[in-house]
């Protein structure tokens, strides 16, 4: 049976009038890459700060593998974190970067060496010890700045939105790095983006934030197929949300309905209508937006309302796709693709 | 119609003009500079030169007038002098213990004026600091002379636990100096504080590192690069001071009173000295260039 | 009491005044060698030039723009119809420079700057006939080794003080009436003995040597050989243990015998009035030994371009109001005996004995010691200045 990392709850945080934090729940298991998911502003920066202990929870309480460490000093928690813009010790260098936290613990000087270049060798940055930070590009003190924290063995690894200051190669680059690294070391990781592309790839479970609120707790498969909410159907990945009229319909029950683009078919105005379990609405392509791999287009539907659908160019090109603006098409998909919102 | 015609052509010119320019952006940099470097060239480093270059000369000693004649005599004298000798490591002396007091009472100061002090009062606390440097020198130094004068404040304070005020000497001009030049140190410090980043103190102490940890392995190391820039002035100001000591210093004397008591009738000779202010800074620099200061001023 | 004076003083620190013993004037002349170029004076005066340009200490040439109150320039522009136009000078050195580019009249100036322009030409002989104010002029003042070679003038005497002992009533008991008590019995009031920064103070150890070590065969202070001015230079070294402060700035002493920081030393009457008027409880005194001293003269260029001018100026400064003027404003003694009537303190010139010329016997003006010795010994070579300004560096460690 998996223990639990961390567990929160009731946690509650203000700034002022801003309640940062309003009320959160949660339980993180022991192994877990965990991502917390939220536009900027819905609390999830704050949620790791009050779990590394730079903030204290104006009420609620935070456990850390059983114990209540609600109180405690940061020094006093076995959490690291890895920050954004990376924090780095600029006067130190890389060596002396990775093995702060051995030599705070009076881990003696062999040994603290030895296993800083371990650290620095499971980031593969072998060879970089003697260098300083300003010396490194933003990728590799991304990776010093994990090899520091991880140096330690700690318990639980915060990670706040590491890779935002990367370029998108570097980016996805580190996230399958990353992924790999959890797996190996085998330390719960907690890991705070805006970028819901870089939850669903690496994240084991996802906490989706809204306003100072958990919104949903899930496997990605989960947050992306099934929303809970229409916030979540919208921030995570694109969405047809259908209002009640809309869905009355199309899917011919009320309440409200999200369709992913993807799922979506496009076909001639003239192909048939009818094909088992499948709902069907003909429009006029409003526009067309040629995105290389697919194109998407917005049709406006015959009875009223907008759909947004996504197209592989399997074999259609920038030319061809440009002949659909303005054509009458017919739009088809499966009826479980609908997905019906909890109101 | 004819004025038109000049009009336009003289605003085709300094379009012409503004063009070539341009294009050559070495020229438009000569002429950017030519100014300012002149006045460094000729006025500033010329007048070391000059000074340097005076050194050597000697004095007729019924005109005081300068005999342009080649001599080492003047540091000759410099050197094999026991008062010369006395006089200039007393100065330094002076320097450093000035350059230390600063420092050890600018930190405290600057670490609350940049981060324990509310944001929206370190603007004001800054002002407070530096309204110092708006009193007249003299009338500072003067109300220090008030100050340490025999039964002055510092006598009566320090009378309860039955001692005196250091009087005028030495101490008394190491202590004014202090006083002068301590916001030359503040501001250097408080700035470095202030661009701290918070996140490097959150990521010490979420390594493991208690207050104290965080501030010697963090803190101060980052921090004193700009003590050393703050020390450039106090150590520098303290060094060529000469009114001071004078006011309060009793019968000290430092390099400053040297120099001046010599520039009337021997300028040579006040020349050397003042040359050695000028090499024990240059040395001073050179020693801290390596903390990294200098980017820091 | 004005501010003027410790501009005066800092220039003074390297500008000595020069005037050998007032009594054997004849003879200090030889002694330095003086062969001055054989100039003209005028016999009479054209009309004027609208114009004068002067080189004077601070505190002497005062048109109101310093303090409304103090004015004697305005009048003088209105009576001559000459435009004053006056330069500040810090020192005796900057005063011959000055006096050497040919473009100034007259200068005030001090005994060294005096005999140095004599000397070089720069500065005419001055037919005293035609300044009336000259006749009243004080007799101790006229034909001196500083402002005359062989009877002929060279400018016209502008006033002059003394260096007294000051001392504390209260602390200082009793009354001191000898330079001893800042040197053998200095030890008494250690770190509360005060003297006077500049070079020149070597000759007040030398005075008080000449009376008390007779051996040493002193005459004058300022002429001094290798023995005696090490003798001198010892007693300062010694007295330097129980020196609290030196001055060189007027406030700094003030204050200092106020506070009681100092309780002895050397002053200039000016001072002594005003520490005593602020409180002080102070009095100061020509000490049996005698003292040293100042005088200074307003000497004409011999390239005046302004001349007639120029003898307005010297006139005009001298006469018996304007003279009191600049006394009183300055601090010294005047010139002219008929000033004594018009300063606006009718004890002043008793206070600065102005007219007293057995006070003034005593007093051993500043001069510039040079190797050819002033008091005419030629067996021997005396310690020139710049070796006193070594020593002086020296004695204060």
């Amino acid at each position: 049976m998996q223990g639990i990392a961390i567990r929160l709850h009731d946690l509650r945080k203000s700034f002022g009038e801003t309640a940062a934090v309003a009320g959160v729940d949660l339980e993180i298991r022991d192994g877990e890459f965990f991502s917390m998911l939220g536009p900027s502003g819905s609390g999830k920066t704050t949620v790791l700060r009050l779990v590394a202990g730079f903030e204290t929870p104006d009420a609620g309480r935070i456990e850390l593998a059983g114990q209540e460490v609600t109180g405690l000093a940061p020094f006093e928690r076995d959490v690291h974190t890895v920050f954004q813009d990376y924090a780095l010790f600029p006067h130190m260098t890389v060596e002396q970067n990775v093995a702060y936290a051995l030599k705070i613990r009076k881990v003696p000087k062999a040994e603290r060496l030895a296993r800083a270049r371990e650290a620095l060798a499971e980031v593969r940055l072998e060879g970089y010890g003697a260098r300083r930070p300003a010396q490194l590009s933003g990728g590799q003190r991304q990776r010093v700045a994990l090899a520091r924290a991880l140096v330690g063995r700690p318990r639980v690894l915060l990670l706040d939105e590491p890779l935002g200051a990367l370029d998108l190669k570097l980016r996805e680059q580190m996230q399958g790095e990353l992924k790999a690294l959890q797996r190996e070391v085998g330390i719960t990781f907690v890991f705070v983006t805006h970028d819901q592309e870089e939850a669903l790839t690496m994240s084991d479970r996802i906490a989706v934030f809204d306003r100072g609120r958990i919104a949903q707790v899930g496997t990605p498969a989960e947050i992306y197929e099934r929303p809970a909410t229409p916030f979540v159907a919208s921030f995570v990945g694109t969405s047809n949300l259908l209002d009640a009229e809309v869905a009355r319909r199309l899917v011919g029950a009320p309440g409200t309905y999200n369709i992913r683009p993807e799922k979506i078919r496009v076909l001639k105005e003239s192909a048939e209508a009818d094909e088992p379990d499948h709902t069907t609405a003909t429009g006029l392509v409003a526009d067309v937006v040629y995105l290389g791999d697919t194109t998407r287009l917005l049709v406006d539907l015959d009875g009223g309302g907008r759909l947004t659908a996504v197209q592989q160019n399997l074999e259609t090109s920038a030319e061809d796709v440009a002949a659909y603006r303005g054509a009458r098409v017919r739009l088809r998909w499966h009826r479980r693709h609908a997905v019906r919102l909890p109101s | 119609m004819a004025s038109q015609a000049t009009t336009a052509a003289r605003t085709s010119g300094v379009r012409r003009l503004a063009g070539a320019l341009h294009r050559r952006p070495r020229l438009r940099l000569a002429l950017l500079l030519t100014a300012p470097l002149l006045w460094l060239i000729v006025l500033y480093l010329g007048s070391l030169a000059v000074l340097f270059a005076s050194a050597f000369w000697t004095t007729d000693s019924f005109t005081s007038q300068v005999v342009k004649v080649w001599s080492t005599d003047n540091f000759h004298q410099l050197v094999t002098t026991p008062v010369f000798r006395e006089v200039i490591v007393r100065s330094v002396g002076v320097a450093l213990a000035v350059t230390v007091l600063c420092a050890l009472i600018a930190f405290p100061v600057a670490f609350y004026t940049a981060r324990v002090a509310p944001p929206r009062r370190r603007p004001l606390l800054v002002v407070a600091i530096l309204t110092p440097l708006w009193a007249s020198y003299l009338v500072k130094v003067y109300a220090w002379r008030l100050i340490l004068s025999r039964g002055g404040l510092a006598d009566w304070l320090l009378a309860p636990l039955g001692l005196g005020g250091p009087g005028f000497g030495l101490p008394a001009t190491v202590l004014t100096l202090t006083y002068l030049w301590l916001p030359y140190m503040i501001l250097p410090i408080h700035t470095a504080l202030e661009q701290l980043p918070a996140q490097l103190l959150d990521a010490s102490a979420d390594l493991g590192a208690r207050a104290g940890r965080t501030f010697r392995s963090v803190v101060l190391p980052m921090v004193l690069p700009s003590v050393a820039a703050g020390s450039v002035f106090t150590f520098s100001l303290s060094l060529g001071d000469y009114i001071t000591v004078q006011i309060v210093g009793g019968k000290t004397q430092l390099i400053g009173n040297l120099v001046y008591s010599n520039i009337e009738l021997n300028l040579p000779m006040a020349a050397a000295l003042g040359t050695v202010p000028v090499l024990v800074i240059v040395l001073y620099l050179l020693a801290i260039r390596r903390t990294g200061a200098l980017s820091s001023l | 009491m004005r501010l003027t004076r410790t501009l005066r003083t800092a220039a003074c620190a390297g500008a000595v005044l020069l005037l050998a013993a007032a009594c054997d004037s004849s003879h200090s002349t030889s002694a330095t060698g003086l062969n001055p170029p054989d100039l003209k004076a005028p016999t009479k005066l054209g009309r004027t030039e609208g114009q004068v340009d002067l080189i004077a200490w601070a505190g002497y040439v005062e048109d109101g723009s310093d303090d409304p109150r103090v004015n004697w320039v305005g009048h003088f522009e209105k009576q001559t119809g000459c435009q004053v136009h006056s330069r500040v000078a810090a020192s005796s050195d900057e005063m011959v420079k000055l006096m050497k580019t040919g473009e100034y009249d007259a200068v005030s100036a001090s005994g060294d700057a005096s005999l140095r322009l004599i000397a070089s030409g720069d500065a005419a002989p001055v037919n005293t006939a035609l300044v009336p104010n000259y006749k009243d002029v004080f007799s101790g003042l006229k034909n001196g080794a500083w402002n005359s070679v062989n009877g002929r003038m060279y400018g016209i005497p502008h006033g002059r003080g003394a260096n007294l002992l000051m001392y504390n009533t209260r602390k200082v008991r009793p009354a001191p009436t000898s330079w001893s008590a800042v040197f053998e019995g200095a030890s008494k009031y250690k770190g509360h003995v005060t003297a006077y920064d500049s070079p020149i103070y070597i000759a007040d150890a030398a005075l008080y040597l000449k009376s008390t070590r007779p051996e040493l065969r002193i005459k004058d202070p300022y002429a001094l050989d290798q023995k005696q001015f090490d003798a001198a230079v010892a007693l300062l070294k010694k007295q330097n243990a129980d020196v609290g402060e030196y001055w060189g700035d007027y406030l700094k002493e003030v204050s200092a015998f106020k506070s009681g920081d100092s309780v002895v030393g050397t002053t200039w009457q000016v001072i002594a009035n005003l520490a005593a008027s602020e409180g002080a409880e102070v009095k100061a005194l020509v000490p049996k030994e005698g003292s040293t001293g100042w005088s200074d003269t307003w000497m004409v260029s011999s390239k005046a371009k302004h001349l007639n001018c120029a003898y307005k100026w010297l006139n005009w400064i001298v006469s018996p109001k304007v003279n009191a003027e600049v006394a009183e404003y300055f601090g010294e003694a005047p010139a002219n005996s008929k000033a004594c009537a018009e300063t606006s303190d009718k004890n002043f010139c008793a206070v600065y004995h102005a007219a007293d010329e057995n006070y003034w016997k005593r007093i051993a003006f500043w001069n510039t010691p040079i190797e050819q010795c002033l008091d005419g010994r030629t067996d021997v070579r005396c310690v020139p200045y710049a070796k006193w300004v070594q020593a002086w560096t020296e004695i204060k460690g």
